[in-house]
């Protein structure tokens, strides 16, 4: 009798027990990229005022006892397991809404100098093995509280060659020299044929070849397929040879059509 | 004066121009180089014109497609048809556009007024500078560098040398490759890599000898592990003294000492005799061997035998080596095996690990020697090739030779037939160029910071295109005392030609604003001998104007005032520019500054001088088709070729039939290389009791050398804000120190007060240190030590001894 009870309860205290662990996980993996958690204004504080550069000792500092409830209220909302889950659903139908698309085109440029630019980083990183980033970013993810992009070009082992962090850990700058450039802006809308023809893709496709890194589940609202069952993308839409850069060097020659004798050359 | 073409008109039919070539190549075969490659068509709807140029930062020579909308620049893209990057670029290089708008850019000319600045008017700029020349040519020296196009270092030296009969011109490059060139020019006899990016593609090990490529050659390096990620096997090597994001992708890490490189060459070689594995055939076929020459210390040395080599290297035993360097006596071992197998291809990189070394020359030479006499040289995969950090290091400094001693095409001024050679180029009256070299940077400035009662025989010193108040070795010896009240510097005057306001233009009497990179239109050579060409594509801010313009206007200046060297022997202007219908046009004028392409005619004129020493140049109009081309450059059969690997039978045109492996300009004048062989020397300050830690400096992937550019750039300016000291966990714990503590850090020339970072982006072992050199707020360079290489004159920046204190 007890044996049977044991034998039942202890897969279920293993459950708790692996549940807990997950959600202290994943409350772990969002602190630092989320600015509702408490522990990012404890780092300010951290900081010295004047100085234009301060540094911050790399790991997320711990949460005051005095400051707990808040802190696991804050994190509630994003810790349920309910909302860790892939947010993913193959079968859904998606609508776009008409003001989906600005805001998307305005989240997409807030970490990239102009269309085309490779975007920073958004979190902490340190780039230690080839294979830190693809950790994460080869198949890409969407919960509720994280959206991670996969990468939109093959693999390419140097990562940080063109992808920097905006916030790096060791030292937070708040004063910059000002800039005024000003980047080419991203493409609405593919230019189409008619009404209801498939657009064309209107940005260079180098580096940019896995549609679904933008276009697909983990993309963002606004600028996400309707129809990512699809997987064939340039079936129906097409690339440009010129931005893509893959136009040979030479000019497209062409037939020349019948000659039509004019009028007077007839009666001549 | 040609007044028919508006510039937007110059620049439509410029387009059409080269929409009209790749007509014409159309019917040309493909490989060869009459061919155009297309740049990106332009997008009508956004009105974005996209046009090809090669990156404004490093020496990799990167190509980007530019696209202007409105008269700016508002995108940049890997070119796809460019050999050297195929597409990608680094995060500089994506970010490049915003190099040109940053807010505080430099669009007038600002004259010194007490402790300000006052607006001025360019004619009065160019009146003052003329004046100061006027007062004493002898006493104006002219600062420059690698990243002077080729036609604006053309136009200096020619203004230099052939105008003012004076040889105080020198680049910052004398503080960056200078042992380069004099390790090429010890061994081979004449200067620059036999090898090209192609070797990467090859090889089956890479050696980076104290090299990160990672951060600083990022799209070098990435074509290397790129390799790996397709399946190739590639052994990765670095020998370094700290370790770096290139040793993360290194399979071996060999730690050294400061100047162990000197001891592991030796070793390397000691290997290869000792075990008979070195290439027999090659040394007796194509190399001689070499010692310094004590008695009579020269760039040549002595001939020596096989034999005194040998005996020479038998002290460099794995474990003497160990002793020296600090690398393990089994990695030595490793490494003469590796060149000891015919059967792999090695390749070895180097930039500044090497070259900024008291024994610059001598370990520049010893790497040579290595690949010479193990036979790794001359096939694909096979080469020992230097790097340059800047983007015409090579193309300017090197070839044409802006450099105190040196002529365009490999000339010296010393040598009165190299300089009647150029007096006839030049068409200047016999015995215009002084005989006498002038000072090398360290000297230069050293004399510029000396009273003038007391020695101080540099007065005017005229910079562009360089920030030596942050770069220079030992500031507070060099550069500082200009603004000492006190130091007795009153009648010294500092010119600056800038595009921001930098670590130079705080202590410069007056400030030029430049144009830069696309607002001009430019010609670069990188570290592979390809020369690469780009048009104006925006206009500068405000008043800024193009460098070259700047020094044919003071030319001109003074060729109004009568002074005899600006003019050649037919009284002519030295820059005297004509239309397409011979008529002079008088582009010493801004307004008419590009009714023609000045500098498609300095080109032209620079071109003769290059095939001096087999280091032919195209035609200008080749290098606005393609995306650059390396020399040699030989016309065969109508079509310009260009030359992958120099001395090499196949590949080097002016190698003879049968010859495999001919180095045609031997200083032994046989056609042979030199293997040479220097002792390991300590360091010139090594860490002792009072100043126990070694002080190393360098760059980081964010920040091109002194940051005057990429700091005003936000995406790399947040990821990497500032300077810090890179320490050992160690050695932080045994001093108290944390992330983010400051600490004094002191040598015998100064002191800095810096923020620490442990584990940061590099790692230095125990008892060493590191500061990168871009913050212009925390400049390391008050503390390096100007000991310098007694041949090439260049500086060691990797080793002076300090002391640290928390604060």
């Amino acid at each position: 009798m007890s044996n049977s009870n044991k034998a039942r309860t202890t897969p279920l205290i293993a459950f708790v027990l692996v549940s807990f662990a997950i959600a202290g996980y994943f409350t772990g993996l969002q602190a630092p990229m989320n600015a509702s958690t408490s522990s990012s204004p404890r780092s300010v504080e951290l900081r010295e005022k004047k100085s234009m550069v301060t540094f911050e000792v790399g790991v997320i500092p711990a949460t005051p006892y005095m400051e707990m409830p808040d802190a696991t209220s804050a994190r509630r909302g994003q810790t349920r397991l309910a909302s860790l889950k892939s947010t993913i659903d193959p079968l859904a139908e998606i609508t776009i809404a008409p003001g989906d698309k600005p805001a998307a085109l305005h989240q997409r440029k807030q970490n990239r100098a102009f269309n085309g630019a490779p975007p920073t980083i958004p979190h902490p990183i340190d780039q230690r093995s080839d294979n830190a980033c693809v950790a994460c970013h080869s198949e890409g993810a969407k919960t509720k509280s994280l959206r991670i992009p996969r990468m939109s070009h093959a693999f390419l082992a140097n990562c940080t060659q063109c992808h920097v962090e905006t916030n790096p850990r060791h030292m937070t700058a708040f004063e910059f020299r000002e800039n005024d450039f000003a980047g080419l802006k991203a493409p609405t809308a593919g230019p189409r044929a008619f009404n209801e023809a498939p657009p064309q893709i209107p940005h260079s496709t180098w580096m940019r070849s896995d549609c679904m890194s933008c276009h697909g589940y983990a993309g963002r609202q606004g600028i996400r397929t309707t129809h990512p069952w699809r997987k064939n993308c340039q079936q129906c839409h097409a690339p440009s040879a010129s931005m893509d850069q893959t136009l040979l060097a030479v000019e497209p020659q062409f037939l020349p059509g019948p000659e039509i004798l004019s009028d007077p050359e007839i009666k001549e | 004066m040609n007044g028919e073409l508006e510039p937007t008109a110059e620049a439509i039919q410029r387009r059409q121009f080269i929409k009209a070539t790749a007509m014409a190549a159309a019917t040309a075969v493909a490989g060869g180089t009459n061919f155009t490659l297309p740049v990106l068509a332009d997008e009508p709807a956004a009105g974005v014109q996209w046009e090809k140029a090669p990156c404004r930062f490093c020496g990799t020579g990167c190509h980007v497609q530019v696209g202007v909308q409105e008269g700016k620049v508002v995108a940049v893209a890997g070119d796809r048809n460019a050999e050297v990057n195929k597409g990608l670029l680094c995060v500089k290089g994506y970010h490049v556009g915003s190099a040109l708008y940053g807010k505080d850019r430099l669009t007038r000319p600002l004259l010194r007024d007490g402790d300000r600045y006052r607006e001025i008017s360019w004619e009065e700029a160019i009146k003052t500078i003329a004046d100061r020349i006027e007062a004493a040519p002898e006493r104006f020296a002219f600062y420059g560098s690698g990243q002077w196009t080729i036609p604006e270092g053309y136009a200096a030296q020619k203004f230099m040398k052939g105008g003012l009969s004076n040889n105080h011109i020198d680049p910052n490059a004398r503080l960056c490759m200078a042992s380069a060139v004099t390790g090429f020019l010890a061994t081979y006899g004449v200067d620059e890599p036999a090898g090209c990016y192609d070797d990467l593609d090859e090889c089956d090990v890479l050696i980076m000898w104290g090299n990160n490529p990672a951060e600083m050659h990022p799209v070098l390096f990435s074509r290397v592990i790129d390799r790996r990620s397709r399946g190739e096997k590639v052994t990765l090597i670095d020998i370094g003294t700290r370790r770096t994001r290139t040793t993360d992708a290194c399979q071996h890490y060999l730690e050294m000492k400061g100047h162990g490189d000197l001891a592991i060459a030796n070793g390397i070689a000691h290997l290869l005799i000792k075990n008979g594995t070195y290439d027999r055939r090659f040394v007796e076929s194509f190399c001689n061997f070499k010692a310094s020459d004590d008695e009579n210390p020269n760039l040549h040395g002595k001939a020596i035998s096989f034999d005194d080599y040998r005996k020479s290297l038998e002290p460099y035993t794995p474990e003497h080596v160990e002793e020296l360097s600090g690398v393990p006596a089994d990695q030595i071992r490793m490494l003469g095996d590796l060149f000891g197998n015919p059967k792999l291809k090695i390749t070895s990189l180097w930039c500044m690990g090497m070259n900024q070394h008291t024994r610059g020359t001598a370990v520049n030479s010893l790497v040579h020697g290595v690949h010479l006499l193990s036979g790794h040289f001359g096939t694909p995969g096979n080469a020992p090739t230097s790097l340059t950090g800047q983007p015409s290091a090579c193309g300017t400094v090197r070839e044409v030779g802006t450099l105190a001693h040196a002529l365009p095409g490999g000339r010296v001024v010393a040598n009165d037939e190299h300089r009647h050679q150029s007096e006839e180029f030049w068409n200047v009256p016999t015995g215009r160029i002084n005989a006498i070299p002038g000072y090398h940077t360290v000297k230069m400035w050293e004399s510029f910071c000396t009273p003038t009662d007391k020695g101080g025989d540099i007065g005017t010193i005229w910079v562009q295109v360089t920030n030596p108040g942050q770069t220079l070795p030992n500031l507070n010896k060099l550069f500082n005392p200009k603004g000492d009240s006190k130091a007795g510097l009153e009648d010294k005057f500092l010119i600056v030609s800038d595009v921001y306001p930098t670590a130079t233009t705080r202590l410069a009497d007056l400030i030029l604003p430049s144009a830069m990179w696309v607002e001009k239109n430019g010609v670069v050579g990188n570290s592979e001998r390809r020369t690469q060409q780009w048009f104006k594509m925006v206009d500068p801010p405000g008043d800024a104007r193009d460098d070259c313009w700047q020094t044919i206007a003071v030319a001109h200046e003074l060729f109004n005032r009568g002074m005899a060297g600006m003019k050649d022997r037919d009284g002519q202007f030295l820059f005297d520019v004509k239309d397409k219908n011979a008529r002079s046009v008088p582009v010493w004028d801004w307004e008419h500054y590009y009714d023609v392409n000045v500098d498609e005619q300095l080109f032209e004129e620079y071109r003769q001088f290059s095939r001096l020493k087999h280091k032919d140049l195209a035609p200008y109009s080749e290098y606005v088709k393609a995306r650059g081309l390396r020399w040699p450059v030989v016309e065969i059969d109508g079509q310009w070729q260009e030359t992958h690997f120099r001395f090499s039978e196949g590949f080097d045109p002016y190698v003879e039939p049968g010859k495999e492996i001919q180095f045609y300009h031997s200083s032994t004048h046989d056609d042979r290389a030199q293997i040479w062989f220097h002792p390991w020397i300590a360091p010139a300050e090594v860490p002792d009791d009072d100043y126990p830690f070694m002080l190393c400096t360098g760059r980081v992937l964010e920040h091109w050398h002194s940051g005057s550019m990429t700091r005003r750039i936000p995406e790399l300016s947040r990821a990497m804000p500032g300077g810090y000291l890179e320490i050992h966990a160690a050695d932080a714990a045994a001093h108290d120190l944390r992330n983010g503590d400051k600490v004094k850090i002191e040598s015998r020339r100064g002191s800095l007060v810096i923020p620490v970072w442990i584990n940061g982006r590099g790692q230095p072992p125990r008892g060493t240190v590191f500061i990168p050199f871009f913050d212009e707020t925390l400049l390391v360079n008050d503390l390096t030590l100007d000991a310098v290489d007694p041949f090439s004159k260049q500086p060691d920046y990797k080793k002076s001894a300090v002391r640290i204190r928390k604060v």
